[in-house]
């Protein structure tokens, strides 16, 4: 048999009920994770019971809202709950055994809610392709021309000179007692 | 007390040969492709810097102006991204581990000048000749072609260069 | 009636392999609640998705965990190409098991050393570990690299296994059955390893389910959670993969299960190295993940299964990556083993879970 892999929606007022159904149907919580979106957070809670898993999915929460522990079907929910609070800052309420805030000894506060600078570059880059490529088949559907064309691909080489990849390195001018070797061959 | 169930197995290796060598007076056989440090062919690199972006752990640095190619043996994870990734295929993986020192310090590798005669340094310069020219041509239809669109559509607001 | 004291457990302890910290409430030498908290070892590595392109991340992803080094990065690889919906070749999927399961062989046997080392055995502790190394030097052989094998790739893997290197792999395997055997004996049969495990720590199955709790941990409180019937990759060409369960739930269980799995991966790759087909070994990956795109999977580790979750952004950056490792599912059994055990007995019980902290904080 393979495994089947679901992805669903839900909504913040059914997760307690589905928590406890799928509890009471002999389903088992594999994990329960955050990602951080420009909307809010998506939370995912995963259950598996012989060959299904199913994901679902809670769309856009915001910083306020609470959401309700299922760590009383769910006692391993509590690593989970508490980590999705001290990286992502979600306010979930009555876990099982709460650490408010120092499950993880964290120096800065949320820090996967802190988008890098690289990633933000790469995204907008990303986002323009994007535009540009719609622009030019609203265009096209319209009968748009030759320069246009043109025009939609040039974005892709101007922003080329970016190395997004690195982490910016300290200066390596006098930490090195740098032996230079020239090449022999 | 039960038997002791592990006995033959210590009596064994009473006087079995030793399970560690004399390690560094002994060395142990190296076997091909160990991951141990990151080599480069200077004479075919042409300084690209495509290692440079695809270094995981920004180890390596490639000034092309100054000719060097740099590398942080302490940055450097051996994980074979650079030497995949090279164009000219000037890396490699030596199998012998970078040594240990007591400072951090950075290997820097130059690339030699190359000495061209006569025939071959008019030829450079000529080709370079021939790429501006043909910058130059693609500049002036560029602006040629704006002129235009500005004329045939002048209500449509001319799309410039994206910012 | 004695008084209730807390002691505190770690994060620096000999037994452990990585830094857990329990508050032990205890009262006359029997505990009566263990609070656990992790966060030793938090390195923030599901962040560095964002400044390492898909490509660069699996180095990131291997670091994780020395022991489960593989493990990670095939589930990674396999998650991103379930994302760009790219299929790798056959040969990739068999030589990709074949490195799993010896990191399987290699992963228990350092296990057993450890719950060898737990209850004081030490001779046994080198000799677990003696026989590891003949696996290390296997995967020197063939990867380059004895704990991280930086050898899997998003599309496929990075070298390939000649029939030489498959005949001393078969021999070298084979070669430690006969020493594995005299180890497994005295785990199994020694008077004094089973005072230590024998009805120590006791979960019954009820419990295991309810817990949700993962991998030979939970196969011994006989939960039959093995995801390699699932038949992903490679796994789908075994015949008769049959997990190994166990009744019991104590941790006399818990290391039968471990190393009977040991002589069971060892007949898996034998099995695969016959039926291996021949091919390449990769597929160029082109472009990037699909702006919204979601993919999960799931990955039998050694310690137990690890879920993977992978979401694309149209860069090539991921947007995010979720590793689900077995050890945090495993850290609520582990609380509720430790309620009304011996003082003594806390040092086996919290390593026959198989802590792995390092991939439970990434």
């Amino acid at each position: 048999m393979s495994l089947n892999v679901s992805f669903l929606p839900l909504a913040v007022k059914d997760l307690p009920s589905c928590a406890r159904s799928r509890k009471d149907e002999g389903w088992r919580l594999v994990q329960m994770l955050c990602v951080r979106t420009e909307k809010g957070t998506d939370l995912i809670y995963s259950f598996m019971k012989d060959d299904a898993l199913e994901n679902y999915t809670i769309k856009d929460v915001k910083g306020g809202m609470e959401i309700p522990s299922i760590s009383e079907s769910f006692l391993n929910a509590f690593v989970f709950e508490n980590e999705a609070h001290d990286l992502f800052g979600v306010q979930v309420t009555d876990i099982a055994i709460d650490f408010a805030g120092k499950f993880y000894a964290v120096s800065q506060s949320e820090p996967m809610t802190v988008i890098s600078p690289a990633q933000k570059e790469a995204r907008e880059k990303a986002a323009k392709i994007a535009a540009a490529k719609a622009a030019k088949e609203a265009k096209g559907a319209t009968g748009g021309s030759t320069p246009e064309a043109a025009k939609s691909a040039r974005p892709a080489r101007a922003k080329n000179a970016a190395p997004a990849a690195n982490v910016p390195r300290p200066a390596k001018g006098g930490a090195s007692a740098g032996k230079t070797q020239k090449e022999g061959e | 007390m039960g038997s002791f169930n592990l006995g033959k197995m210590t009596l064994g290796s009473m006087f079995k040969k030793p399970e560690t060598i004399q390690y560094p007076a002994q060395t142990r056989f190296v076997p091909v492709g160990l991951k141990g440090h990151v080599a480069i062919d200077m004479q075919v690199c042409i300084l690209c810097g495509i290692c440079m972006k695809r270094c995981t752990t920004s180890a390596i640095t490639v000034d092309k102006p100054a000719r060097i190619w740099e590398i942080d043996r302490f940055r450097c994870v051996q994980c074979g991204y650079c030497i995949a990734e090279c164009p000219k295929d000037c890396l490699f993986m030596e199998p012998s581990y970078a040594p240990a020192a007591t400072a951090k310090s950075i290997e820097v590798f130059e690339k030699p000048a190359e000495e061209l005669d006569e025939a071959a340094e008019e030829a450079q310069a000529a080709k370079e000749a021939e790429k501006a020219a043909r910058v130059k041509a693609a500049l002036e239809a560029k602006a040629a072609r704006e002129a235009q669109k500005a004329k045939d559509d002048p209500a449509e607001a001319p799309k410039t260069a994206r910012a | 009636m004695g008084k209730a004291s807390v002691i505190p457990f770690g994060p620096q302890h000999p037994v452990l392999p990585e830094p857990l910290h329990l508050d032990l409430v205890v009262e006359d030498e029997t505990v009566i609640e263990a609070i656990p908290q992790i966060g030793f070892v938090h390195r923030g590595l599901e962040k560095l998705v964002e400044t390492r392109d898909f490509n660069q991340f699996i180095y990131v992803a291997e670091r994780i965990c020395g022991i489960c080094a593989f493990g990670h990065s095939l589930g990674y690889a396999e998650t991103v190409e379930q994302l760009m919906q790219v299929e790798v070749p056959k040969r990739a999927e068999y030589l990709r098991v074949i490195w799993h399961e010896m990191s399987r062989i290699h992963s228990h046997l350092l296990w057993m050393g450890l719950a060898a080392d737990a209850f004081g055995f030490e001779s046994l502790f080198m000799h677990c570990w003696r026989l590891r190394e003949r696996v290390l030097d296997l995967f020197e052989a063939t990867t380059g690299g004895r704990v991280i094998l930086s050898v899997v790739k998003v599309g496929g893997v990075a070298r390939d296994i000649t029939d030489d290197m498959f005949r001393k792999i078969q021999d070298t395997l084979n070669g430690i059955k006969g020493e594995y055997g005299q180890i497994c004996k005295t785990f199994l049969n020694d008077y004094s390893v089973k005072n230590r495990t024998v009805g120590v720590g006791v979960i019954d199955e009820e419990a295991a389910r309810s817990q949700c709790m993962v991998g030979p941990f939970a196969r011994a409180s006989n939960v039959n959670n093995d995801i390699r019937i699932f038949g992903n990759g490679a796994y789908g060409e075994l015949d008769g993969f049959e997990p190994i369960l166990d009744t019991q739930g104590d941790c006399y269980a818990r290391v039968k299960v471990r190393a009977l799995e040991v002589l069971q991966s060892i007949e898996i790759v034998n099995e695969l190295i016959g039926k291996i087909p021949a091919g390449e070994v990769a597929v160029e990956m082109k472009g990037a993940p699909a702006d919204g795109a979601e993919a999960a999977s799931v990955l039998e580790q050694p310690r137990g299964e690890c879920y993977y979750y992978a979401r694309g952004n149209g860069t090539k950056y991921l947007e995010r990556m979720r590793m689900r490792t077995p050890t945090s599912q495993n850290i609520a059994g582990m609380t509720t083993a430790l309620a009304g055990c011996d003082l003594a007995d806390v040092n086996m019980i919290v390593l026959t879970i198989d802590p792995c902290i390092s991939c439970t904080e990434r």
